[in-house]
């Protein structure tokens, strides 16, 4: 073991900063943090045993116990959550019999740990089994998903290099979207199918991978771009259907394969789920389709070329007008630049909404031998994912932002912050770091200017605070990530002590576009204090969830209803929750707001990061309020009382009433609480941590109250519910088969019963009962 | 300079000053528990919130830099309450008795495990100071004091509660049996003369703490043998005369004088008692034996109408206590009633309106749990209560006395008046039980280390004892560990707390605001 820590040792330093990614490659090595490991490392660098275990504790990236060979992650963000991730859950524990205070199996097989975010949240509830990841998973099929995942041919996702972009007399180009959401749903099947087919029936046809085309829970979605028609778009297809829809699309070189698969079926199943009308296939010319009805409303500025771009292809970003703004940049005054911020209106997209032509100015304007700017892609928020997205699908636009705020402040050197749990956006990142180097777009005299800058990747070790931008630094120093209090702004004081800019990274994809086309081209969208277009995560209870962006001030209607096709399954539009753990819902009846910073403020929310998950009238706000806290108490810092101890006695008075143990003085208990933790927290987590119990309690107050009465209106809260079998029961057995504690007794052709004593409400009867005989009470 | 104003008052700094430093300057003392000079000051407890006149928010003070013009606001209602507030949530998670549960069940409110612990190192004479200052009649409690607080006592959860009530009786025979019996040092005399009527329990409790105080006491008694109820109502085979006699020449030998054979008449107490005494205390037992009816005195129910507080009759210096304000069972009550009166009485005599001494904040969390049973019993004997033959009529030897009281498993805190978490929630009148409804956390204690004991429940996360161990580059040093609700100060990787630290032992236990690291 010494050599191997050796090794990692004099790769990463013996310096204390470098204590995380010397952890990040221990566990990398051993996939949990050995003791004899951490005590050797304190040995060889001047890190001390105290500190490396107060930093492996703190971020929940890190493991002190041996883990299973596999390990399964139940992601419990806002969009799974709603949609039962618990369950799934449990249903995982039970499958793998563990002890409720187990996580790995008797055998060593597997591990299973809950995750803040996947941010796959338009696929929820999400799981990921080592390097898959499984969409829509339901209780009921978790048994499958060990099988499948247990039995699958590990090499059939590993890229088989078919087809190259060279190939002469080409029929046309397929597109095919390998953002996270994508690959999860089964993209990389579609796509080695699809080569497949391409090479069987011998068409000659460019497979064109390009990131996240937005669109996320139609995925895998294929376009085909034919010579001289306009594209067609098909949706959720499975790896089967790829041959059909070749062959429908291009005729076979071959006459023998042509004469083969002719005789095959017809394609009848890649039509929109969920959407009645059954066109098979949606040209991109017809108005009024889903794809259409999606893109329409959005302007797409960090999101530009969205579903046509290359995420890898430097070239191509070149071709579409990738760095010419950098290249203007480099060739103005910095001062001019901080000008056409400044006039363009842009605010910082991390939540806060601080100008960010002024944060720039602040750190040009302090004197330092050094400055930093930092991309913050610590995405926390359960239920969001922009910042993944953008990194994943558009690296060269983030980098050439992060570029032109670097020449502008006069810092030469940058960093990109980026979560843990964002593999691939790590991955593309460095590869365009990679690329961008070789092209002089990084490193010394870049475009043979006089600016010098080098840019480094420090990957987040799983805590929810480095979001905030003290606590970043903190990390990116070596410590536990505790948020300062400001002042000192990093502007002024930041990483090691020197001026340093923090944007978030949508704010940093804005600037090329900003520089491009004027200031007041972006300064035209939007409403008079919030300006330009903000992405948003639209997730949840929708028919259409993905990636969006849209103007700034469009009201939450418009998204729900026009972009996100309403709610499914005919229920009803209930609340929004905008903002994450720090923001708040909103209900449909205030479904006109425009969504702006100070809208939001207004009536509770908060533009947060752009997470917005839609709830319908299934869901239960108290339990939705208690989810946040949950989330909060653990992802505090654990350093300040308010926020520490607060947050906590607000979860267990939450637990208290969702259980229905709640009183009349316990909401007035919680109401108080929930003003001074806002009042006496140091930092921005717990002054908004309370937000989501504020606005439940001021819009949804009568559900508090019902619970109090000891009922759950939407039957969300187990405690307060009980499954019954109605008279519907046509005796199919089902249910009896799969209720993992066989509270339901065999008996065919019988209207079956459910002993409510035995019953764990783990809701499978009521997901395999096939005519809806299971209901609850 | 920098030049700011709190509580309207102007002062200059210097830059970076915080503002905690700046309000010390004008002798502003805001309260803190987690601020240490030379440390980093990242705040914790929250207690130094203070308000930023100019946009109303509260920020904690020792990390707050002065800036200039700034206007600080450091007392309002609000910011008492969120204080306030702060140390309920502080407390809510903290799992520790600032006293041992036995001596807030006694009602003398006797310092029993500091007896104990005395009587355990054979300082017998120094546990009857203790026992003194809450009770002046240790050996006829003693022998029939139904003992409250060994029922309170945490050692029945092991086996059996220690012999507290026999452990005092033998440390007043041993002082009995000493040539020169102990007589604390008297305050300087007043010159005030107080009658006190009646001699059982309540008055002779009653005239020995006035007599502490520096007042001259009169006793009288109708019977012509002092004692009362002691004397004519418990038979000698529970309570030997002997034993009443010797205390009541200890009270004797401290200076009161007694006045037997007198029944107090209404004529007489008008005539008498009224201009030749500067108060009286009223304690002649029970109030339909008294001939007091016709004093013309309120009563109630059960008794002399009273304040409650004060032992006051009314505002012109009569006082009454014991039995005749209502018939109890327990003489330790008349006892201790006896020393509340002499209390407001001491205070009436020196024109000062008379309130009852407030017992400081206790936090306590109630019974053991199971697992915290063995813990607990790391800082006993396993030895089983030693029962004598024929109970509290008979005495333990010495050694058996030390014995048992080396069986006291030490429930009270080490820091009983030095923990900023008391202090303050006493000064803050804070609600212990305001949020107290989470589970409580398993109590731990650490005693492998030479000099400190660590008890990790009853810490508020201040991280001022890592970072003095970081800090001195102590060994290996306090580690904080895992995040949120959850964070604990503790060992890391599981190290014994005694590799710990070394240097700095001493240091973290006298900066630890709560009695999480304390001194041996």
């Amino acid at each position: 073991m010494n050599e191997v820590i050796d090794k990692i040792i004099s790769e990463k330093g013996t310096a204390v900063e470098a204590v995380i990614p010397i952890l990040q490659a221990i566990q990398m090595e051993y996939n949990y943090l050995p003791a004899d490991a951490m005590q050797r490392v304190c040995e060889l660098t001047d890190i001390s045993l105290a500190r490396i275990y107060g930093i492996s504790t703190f971020y929940s990236q890190f493991r002190h116990q041996p883990v299973g060979k596999h390990i399964i992650k139940v992601c419990v963000g806002t969009a799974c959550h709603v949609k039962g991730a618990m369950r799934v859950y449990d249903a995982f524990k039970r499958e793998l019999k563990l002890d409720e205070n187990d996580d790995t199996d008797k055998d060593g097989l597997f591990t299973i740990d809950k995750v803040a975010c996947l941010g796959c949240c338009t696929i929820a509830p999400v799981v990921q089994i080592d390097d898959s990841t499984f969409g829509h998973v339901e209780p009921s099929k978790v048994s499958e998903i060990l099988y499948e995942f247990l039995n699958s041919d590990k090499d059939s996702s590993s890229t088989s290099s078919g087809l190259t972009s060279n190939i002469k007399g080409i029929d046309g180009e397929i597109r095919i979207g390998l953002g996270s959401c994508c690959i999860a749903s089964g993209s990389s099947d579609v796509k080695a199918e699809l080569e497949k087919s391409l090479k069987a029936n011998n068409t000659k046809v460019d497979v064109k991978q390009v990131g996240c085309v937005g669109i996320c829970n139609q995925v895998p979605l294929l376009e085909i771009h034919k010579n001289g028609e306009s594209p067609y778009y098909y949706t959720k297809i499975k790896s089967t259907e790829v041959n059909e829809i070749i062959r429908k699309h291009f005729r076979s070189r071959n006459p023998f394969t042509r004469l083969r698969t002719d005789i095959s079926g017809i394609i009848d199943n890649y039509i929109i789920n969920g959407i009645p009308k059954s066109v098979k296939k949606y040209s991109s010319e017809s108005v009024d389709t889903p794809v259409a009805e999606f893109l329409k409303g959005q302007i797409n500025i960090a999101t530009e070329h969205r579903g046509a771009i290359k995420p890898d292809d430097l070239d191509e970003y070149k071709k579409l007008g990738g760095f010419e703004a950098l290249q203007n940049c480099l060739n103005s005054n910095p001062n001019e630049i901080i000008n056409t911020i400044k006039q363009s209106g842009l605010r910082g997209r991390g939540g806060g909404g601080f100008p960010s032509g002024q944060k720039w100015e602040l750190v040009k304007n302090t004197n330092s031998d050094q400055k930093y700017v930092i991309c913050n892609g610590d995405e926390g928020d359960p239920g969001a994912f922009m910042d993944r997205m953008l990194l994943e699908s558009y690296p060269f636009r983030v980098i050439e932002g992060l570029i032109i705020a670097a020449y502008t402040v006069g810092a030469n050197t940058g960093l990109f912050y980026i979560r843990a749990e964002y593999p691939l956006a790590v991955k593309r990142i460095k590869e365009a770091l990679y690329y961008c180097e070789k092209a002089n777009i990084l490193g010394d005299n870049i475009m043979n200017s006089d600016f010098s800058f080098s840019l480094n990747i420090f990957e987040g070790a799983g805590a929810f605070i480095c979001g905030e931008e003290t606590a970043l630094i903190a990390s990116v120093e070596g410590n536990r990530g505790l948020p300062k209090m400001r002042p000192p702004y990093p502007a002024v004081s930041g990483l090691w002590g020197k001026p340093t800019l923090i944007n978030n990274t949508e704010t940093f994809s804005l600037v090329p576009w900003i520089i491009r086309k004027g200031a007041n081209a972006f300064a035209d969208i939007g409403t008079k204090n919030s300006k330009g277009t903000k992405v948003f995560a639209l997730a949840g209870k929708i028919n259409r969830g993905g990636l969006i962006e849209v103007p700034i001030g469009i009201t939450i209607r418009k998204i729900v209803e026009e972009i996100g096709g309403g709610i499914p399954n005919g229920k009803a539009f209930k609340a929004v929750q905008i903002g994450g753990p720090s923001g708040g819902c909103i209900p449909a009846t205030m479904s006109e707001t425009p969504i702006d910073f100070e809208s939001l403020s207004e009536v509770g929310a908060m533009m947060g990061s752009g997470g917005l998950v839609v709830l319908d009238e299934d869901d239960c706000m108290v339990d939705i309020a208690r989810y946040f806290l949950e989330f909060t108490q653990d992802q505090s810092c654990g350093k300040c009382t308010f926020c520490r101890i607060g947050t906590r006695r607000m979860l267990e008075i939450l637990e208290k009433i969702c259980r229905g143990d709640g009183k009349l003085e316990d909401i007035e208990t919680l109401e108080k609480l929930a003003a001074s933790t806002k009042k006496g927290s140091l930092c921005g987590l717990g002054k908004t941590a309370p937000n989501p119990v504020i606005s439940t309690l001021k819009y949804f107050r009568h559900e508090y109250l019902e619970h109090i009465n000891g009922k759950c209106p939407t039957g969300k809260c187990k405690e307060l519910i009980e499954y019954f079998i109605v008279d519907e029961c046509i005796g199919c057995t089902k249910c009896a088969q799969d209720c993992p504690t066989d509270a339901i007794e065999f008996k065919p052709y019988e209207i079956h019963i459910v002993n409510n004593d035995l019953c764990i409400k783990c809701d499978i009867c009521r997901q395999v009962c096939p005519v809806n005989a299971v209901i609850i009470k | 300079m920098i030049n700011l104003t709190i509580n309207n008052t102007k002062v200059s700094v210097t830059e970076g000053t915080s503002v905690l430093k700046a309000a010390e300057k004008l002798g502003i003392e805001i309260p803190t528990m987690c601020f240490l000079e030379g440390l980093t000051n990242h705040p914790s407890c929250m207690l130094c919130l203070v308000k930023d006149k100019k946009n109303g928010n509260l920020q904690p003070s020792c990390a707050l830099p002065a800036s200039e013009g700034m206007e600080i606001i450091t007392d309002d209602n609000e910011i008492h309450h969120a204080r306030k507030e702060a140390l309920e949530l502080l407390l809510s998670d903290h799992v520790g008795d600032c006293e041992a549960p036995c001596r807030p069940s006694c009602p003398a409110n006797m310092n029993i495990p500091l007896m104990n612990r005395l009587i355990a190192e054979g300082r017998f004479h120094e546990a009857l100071k203790v026992v003194k200052e809450e009770i002046a009649l240790p050996l006829i409690l003693g022998y029939i004091c139904p003992a409250p607080c060994e029922k309170a006592c945490r050692r029945t959860q092991v086996d059996e509660a220690v012999s507290i009530c026999s452990l005092k009786k033998n440390v007043a025979i041993d002082d009995i049996e000493n040539e020169i019996q102990y007589l604390p040092e008297k305050e300087p005399a007043s010159g005030k003369n107080v009658a006190i009527i009646g001699t059982g329990p309540a008055g002779l409790s009653c005239a020995y703490y006035l007599l502490l105080h520096g007042h001259n006491c009169v006793l009288f008694d109708k019977n012509n043998e002092a004692g009362g109820t002691l004397r004519y109502d418990i038979p000698d085979d529970k309570l030997p005369k002997s034993a009443l006699d010797a205390e009541i020449e200890i009270i004797k030998k401290y200076g009161a004088e007694f006045k037997l054979n007198t029944d107090i008449t209404k004529e007489k107490f008008n005539s008498e008692i009224l201009l030749d005494f500067d108060a009286v205390v009223l304690a002649m037992g029970n109030f339909d034996d008294s001939n007091l009816s016709s004093f013309g005195f309120e009563s109630t129910d059960h008794g002399l109408q009273i304040n409650r507080n004060t032992f006051e009759v009314n505002d012109t210096g009569i006082f009454a206590c014991g039995n005749i304000i209502r018939s109890r069972r327990m003489a330790v009550t008349s006892v201790a009633q006896g020393k509340a009166a002499a209390y407001s009485v001491h205070q009436y005599l020196n024109g000062i309106a008379p309130e009852r001494k407030k017992r400081m904040f206790n936090s306590k969390f109630g019974k053991l749990f199971e697992e915290e049973i063995p813990e607990y019993k790391k800082e006993t004997i396993p030895d089983a209560r030693i029962n004598l033959p024929v109970g509290k009529l008979d005495n333990f030897s010495k050694e058996q006395a030390i014995t048992e009281a080396s069986r006291c498993m030490h429930c009270d805190c080490r820091k009983p008046t030095t923990c900023k978490l008391r202090i303050f929630a006493d000064e803050y009148e804070a609600d212990r039980k305001k949020f107290l409804f989470g589970e409580r956390k398993k109590i731990k204690k650490y005693f492998q280390h030479d000099i400190i004991v660590y008890e990790p429940e009853k810490c508020i996360r201040c991280n001022m004892c890592v970072e003095i161990t970081a800090k001195e580059k102590d060994t290996v040093g306090f580690s904080s560990i895992g995040r949120g609700f959850i964070v604990e100060i503790n060992m890391p990787l599981n190290r014994s707390i005694k590799e710990l630290l070394n240097a700095t032992a001493i240091k973290c236990a006298e900066e630890c605001p709560t009695g999480a690291i304390s001194l041996k």
